[in-house]
């Protein structure tokens, strides 16, 4: 736990390295790949110049030049109203898709197969359970009210992505610990599978749980049957915050690790409310970033950080805390 | 208290590590990988040609402990071969041991597998060295001995490739300079095609894979000469290596091979199908799990800009040692630089003036010429050593090459010099 989180790439070690961002000399962590003459990068692992020359090169040629995602057509199975606007979607996809979404912060890219590419917008990953997927979809603009209409059948998804907790190794390397898990509204999906990875690892989770603008709590039971502590409120912002201040006051209660699931806004309450208790504890939050392509090209993610970088939320790693 | 930290274990930092704690020192020593000695770990060669009259100026000047280590561990001495004269070679699998002994006998810390990963810097001054695990060593004054070969993408773009060698950077992680992280501009060692960094210029083949005849011929006279068929001769390759002393034309037509411990094999590297068609050779095999047959490490990549006391230009307390320093081949090079830096760090945490070999010493004008000739364009594509090459033909035409041991304690005598690194400063 005190390993300093230094910006990083997520994709580091899958098959997506190297990307698209090294082939067109943008890669954010090695500096032979950003066109500097020599290696200046704080990888311990497998070098990222030698992957990009091992690479297979009809993999490249056959995406245009790095490995990317591909499209794959899913069935859907299940379509359940949590709310108004929202629903739980699951569905069927092939098994090397499903295994590769089974990591804290998995997501895909979701749309419609008769729809242009520019209609795919990301979803997080609620639960794997052998091949189907269950997401949670709110209607909310033309890409997500596509999704939901006409009963659709089939969707094509695309993925693994990987970025959508910013404190993602904080989650994964934590044992034995005390845990204060905040979620709200949305936020409640991603939510499920962080608190299933870090009661794998046998740690106490305790969680707040609001309905939000979803207008329901739905992981409550699920929660429960991990082992979770949970206290449901009406709303974060008028009982649950004074709720988090109070246990992060307790020192008994004190966590090691606090875990914000839901909108910005929220984060930054969190935040709020560890100033307020005078304590700078490990904070991993959702990545609520607007993206388009999930590959570091667009640029619709990226953020600009504390210390004057911009960096691409969509792949690289950094302490919520440190973004503007 | 001084607290001198030193980055890096090779031969540099070990001398420079040892030259700080005899000036009185407080002395951490942080180390990347699980053994010291660096590249050193696959030298084994020193005492030969001009080395020999820089070991006896280091051992006149009180800084002899490691050349002492090394005399005692040789598994040959005055042993003669192509451009080499009266050469001694230690035995690398048992040094690295000795030499820890000896350091930790004057109370230095060494941390092994403790990689720098970042600096913390106010203004011109160094206040800490930051460890990959986050953990923050501050120290009064620091010393760059991190080398300059590697990491692997170093290896890929200006050599053959990762060939696995001692560095062993997928297992330990990259080097990193401390020089290029608190941003001072470093220089690039060249080529004689002009491309930058040079490739080490040995590998090592398993002894037991040699021909019972070779192998016992190797044991008795330390060093065997074979030739090389015509259809194999490699001119080319020449230009490209680090140590140039063997990068001569009877190096192209002749494999010489080397006891250290190994089979040291004085070529960059050789295909070893073509090397098993070599009589006494059909069974070679290259040391575990070093890939001699396709490469070896590139180095001379970001050498700090430094003067002749090895003070790094523009930063008030980093010191460098070694090829940190300038662009010089082998571990006697490394530790007289060393021993130099070391010294030169305590001094300036007393506010002392530096410490600079005067050139009526052959160390003194080896470092100061190297340093000249990094200034000019062709200068950044020689190496400079001792033991051959450029330097060594000045050290005969200058007179400072000698070989006997009472005139060279006699010419340190005269400077001054004589037990300055066994003085201690605090």
């Amino acid at each position: 736990m005190n390993r300093r989180l230094t910006a990083s790439c997520i994709d580091i070690n899958t098959p997506y390295c190297p990307c698209l961002l090294a082939e067109t000399n943008h890669c954010v962590f090695c500096s032979h790949l950003r066109g500097q003459p020599v290696c200046d990068c704080n990888w311990g692992g497998v070098c990222i110049l030698y992957e990009k020359q091992w690479q297979p090169k009809n993999v490249m040629a056959k995406n245009g030049g790095g490995p990317s995602r591909t499209d794959e057509l899913g069935r859907i199975v299940r379509r359940e109203p949590l709310g108004k606007d929202t629903y739980l979607l699951e569905v069927a996809v092939t098994e090397e898709l499903a295994r590769g979404l089974e990591k804290t912060g998995a997501f895909v890219f979701l749309r419609r197969p008769e729809d242009p590419q520019f209609f795919h917008f990301p979803v997080g990953v609620m639960k794997v359970e052998g091949r189907n997927l269950q997401m949670v979809v709110e209607a909310v603009g033309p890409k997500s009210n596509r999704v939901l209409e006409d009963q659709a059948a089939e969707l094509l998804v695309r993925g693994p992505y990987y970025n959508g907790v910013l404190g993602q190794p904080w989650i994964d390397n934590i044992t034995c610990g005390k845990i204060l898990l905040i979620s709200g509204g949305m936020g409640q999906a991603p939510a499920l599978p962080i608190a299933a990875k870090l009661a794998a690892n046998r740690n106490e989770v305790t969680a707040i749980l609001a309905p939000g603008h979803v207008g329901s709590v739905f992981i409550e039971a699920e929660l429960v049957g991990l082992g979770v502590k949970t206290h449901v409120v009406d709303s974060l912002r008028r009982t649950g915050f004074a709720l988090v201040t109070g246990r992060l006051g307790d020192g008994a209660e004190k966590p090691d690790l606090i875990v914000s699931a839901g909108p910005d806004e929220q984060h930054y309450g969190v935040i709020n409310a560890m100033q307020a208790a005078g304590l700078n504890l490990p904070m991993a939050a959702t990545n609520n970033s607007t993206m388009c392509c999930g590959e570091g090209i667009c640029g619709s993610c990226t953020r600009e950080t504390q210390d004057n970088r911009i960096i691409r939320t969509c792949k690289v790693q950094t302490d919520f805390t440190q973004l503007l | 208290m001084v607290k001198v930290v030193v980055a890096g274990g090779g031969w540099s930092g070990c001398a420079a590590a040892l030259s700080a704690a005899k000036a009185g020192a407080q002395v951490m020593m942080l180390e990347r990988t699980d053994m010291l000695l660096g590249t050193g770990l696959v030298g084994g060669i020193y005492r030969n040609n001009g080395r020999f009259t820089a070991a006896e100026e280091a051992i006149a000047m009180g800084g002899g402990d490691l050349f002492v280590a090394m005399d005692a561990n040789a598994r040959h001495r005055g042993v003669n071969f192509p451009g080499h004269n009266h050469a001694s070679f230690y035995d690398v699998s048992t040094m690295e041991p000795l030499v820890k002994k000896v350091l930790q006998h004057y109370g230095i810390t060494i941390r092994m597998k403790t990689r720098i990963a970042d600096i913390v810097k106010y203004g011109r001054k160094i206040q800490a060295l930051v460890v990959d695990s986050g953990e923050v060593v501050d120290g009064d004054v620091f010393i760059d001995a991190t080398g300059t070969s590697g990491p692997m993408g170093n290896c890929l773009k200006y050599g053959n490739g990762c060939a696995m060698c001692i560095l062993r950077c997928p297992s330990f992680g990259p080097r990193v300079s401390i020089t290029a992280k608190a941003q001072v501009k470093e220089i690039m060692g060249q080529k004689a095609d002009g491309s930058y960094g040079a490739m080490s210029g040995s590998c090592k083949l398993n002894k037991d894979s040699l021909s019972g005849d070779l192998r016992q011929r190797l044991e008795t006279e330390g060093v065997v000469v074979l030739s090389v068929p015509s259809n194999l001769a490699r001119n080319s390759t020449l230009g490209k290596k680090a140590c140039s002393q063997y990068a001569i034309a009877e190096y192209a037509t002749n494999l010489v091979l080397i006891d250290t411990g190994h089979a040291k094999l004085m070529t960059s590297y050789f295909p070893l199908e073509d090397l098993r068609t070599i009589p006494g050779l059909e069974n070679a095999r290259y040391e575990d799990p070093y890939s001699g047959g396709v490469g070896n490490s590139v180095r001379y990549l970001g050498m700090a800009p430094c003067d002749n006391t090895l003070k790094v230009e523009s930063l008030e307390n980093l010191f460098c040692a070694g090829e940190k320093a300038a662009i010089i081949v082998g571990h006697t090079e490394a530790v007289i630089t060393g021993l130099l830096a070391g010294n030169n760090a305590v001094r300036h945490c007393l506010d002392m003036k530096y410490l600079e070999l005067p050139r009526a010493l052959a160390t003194g004008d080896f470092i100061a010429f190297a340093h000249d000739q990094m200034a000019t364009k062709d200068g950044l594509r020689l190496r400079y050593t001792f033991s051959g090459s450029v330097y060594f033909e000045r050290m005969k035409a200058t007179l400072l090459y000698s070989t006997d041991r009472a005139e060279i304690g006699e010419r340190v005598a005269r400077t001054g010099l004589t037990d300055v690194y066994n003085r201690c400063l605090v």
